[in-house]
């Protein structure tokens, strides 16, 4: 009968603990899937905030003029290149491929930032 | 940036635009001055001050004129401006044309020494200062050189 029971609690923990397993990996998936796939960058009193930004690859970066003066968003590269913002104007780009992204603005190039796309 | 690239090396930054603005601004500034003392005091070595400043901020506005339609051009792609910029190249071109004008009034009395210069060059000279003022600003406000750094 101990050995029995014994037996069934063993089985009951497997079970469990296999259910925790598989499970494991799911949530993290469900999480990666909920969070956002896109990220803001504030222009504001002349700089980008934040000046550097990592990113997963496919991310869709934003920026966003809360400044008075327009600015433009342009990767050194030219692998982006906004219209002139002006003020709460905004720009997206998506990052489909790894890499470092330098980028400034054409105005006021003293502005710069940087996106890493991984 | 390439050493040898114009291009780059004319936009670098585009800050040939910022700095050469000054030299007209100042040039017409003082050439007015100098006109309005010299139509005061009816001094003609005021006068002939005048005319060669002017003479000086009509030919160094060109350099001006041309770095600032090539950042629009270039940098800007040409793409249609609104607001502070748009402001800032209308208020900049007629500008521009009132220093062209009020150097070329000068010039014509220069050539004919015989005659005076016009009284209504006065509030010409008024009207383009005030409109050089308010480029300077909006140019200014743009540059960000009230921003840090």
């Amino acid at each position: 009968m101990r050995r029995s029971v014994s037996t069934a609690g063993l089985a009951a923990a497997l079970v469990l603990g296999m259910g925790a397993l598989g499970a494991g990996p799911k949530s993290f998936e469900a999480s990666a899937q909920q969070k956002p796939a896109t990220m803001e960058v504030k222009i504001d009193n002349f700089s980008f905030g934040p000046v550097e930004l990592m990113v997963p690859v496919g991310t869709t970066v934003t920026w966003t003029n809360r400044d008075d003066i327009p600015h433009t968003v342009v990767s050194t590269d030219k692998a982006f290149k906004s219209k002139v913002l002006d003020t709460d104007e905004k720009f997206s780009y998506t990052f489909s491929k790894a890499g470092t992204f330098p980028y400034f603005c054409s105005i006021h190039p003293k502005m710069t930032g940087k996106v890493i796309a991984q | 940036m390439h050493p040898f690239d114009i291009r780059e090396a004319l936009l670098a930054k585009h800050a040939q635009h910022v700095v050469l603005i000054h030299f007209p601004i100042a040039l017409f500034l003082t050439a007015v001055a100098f006109d309005y003392f010299g139509q005061w005091t009816k001094n003609r070595t005021l006068a002939a001050a005048a005319y060669f400043n002017l003479l000086l901020a009509a030919v160094s506005i060109v350099p001006v004129v041309a770095s600032g339609l090539a950042a629009w051009q270039w940098e800007l792609e040409g793409q249609k401006l609104k607001g502070v910029l748009f402001m800032h190249l209308l208020l900049g071109c007629l500008s521009s044309v009132l220093i062209w004008l009020v150097f070329w009034i000068h010039l014509r009395v220069r050539r004919h020494p015989k005659d005076s210069l016009p009284k209504y060059r006065l509030p010409i000279e008024g009207v383009a200062v005030l409109l050089v003022v308010l480029t300077g600003h909006l140019g200014g406000f743009l540059s960000g050189v009230n921003g840090p750094g």
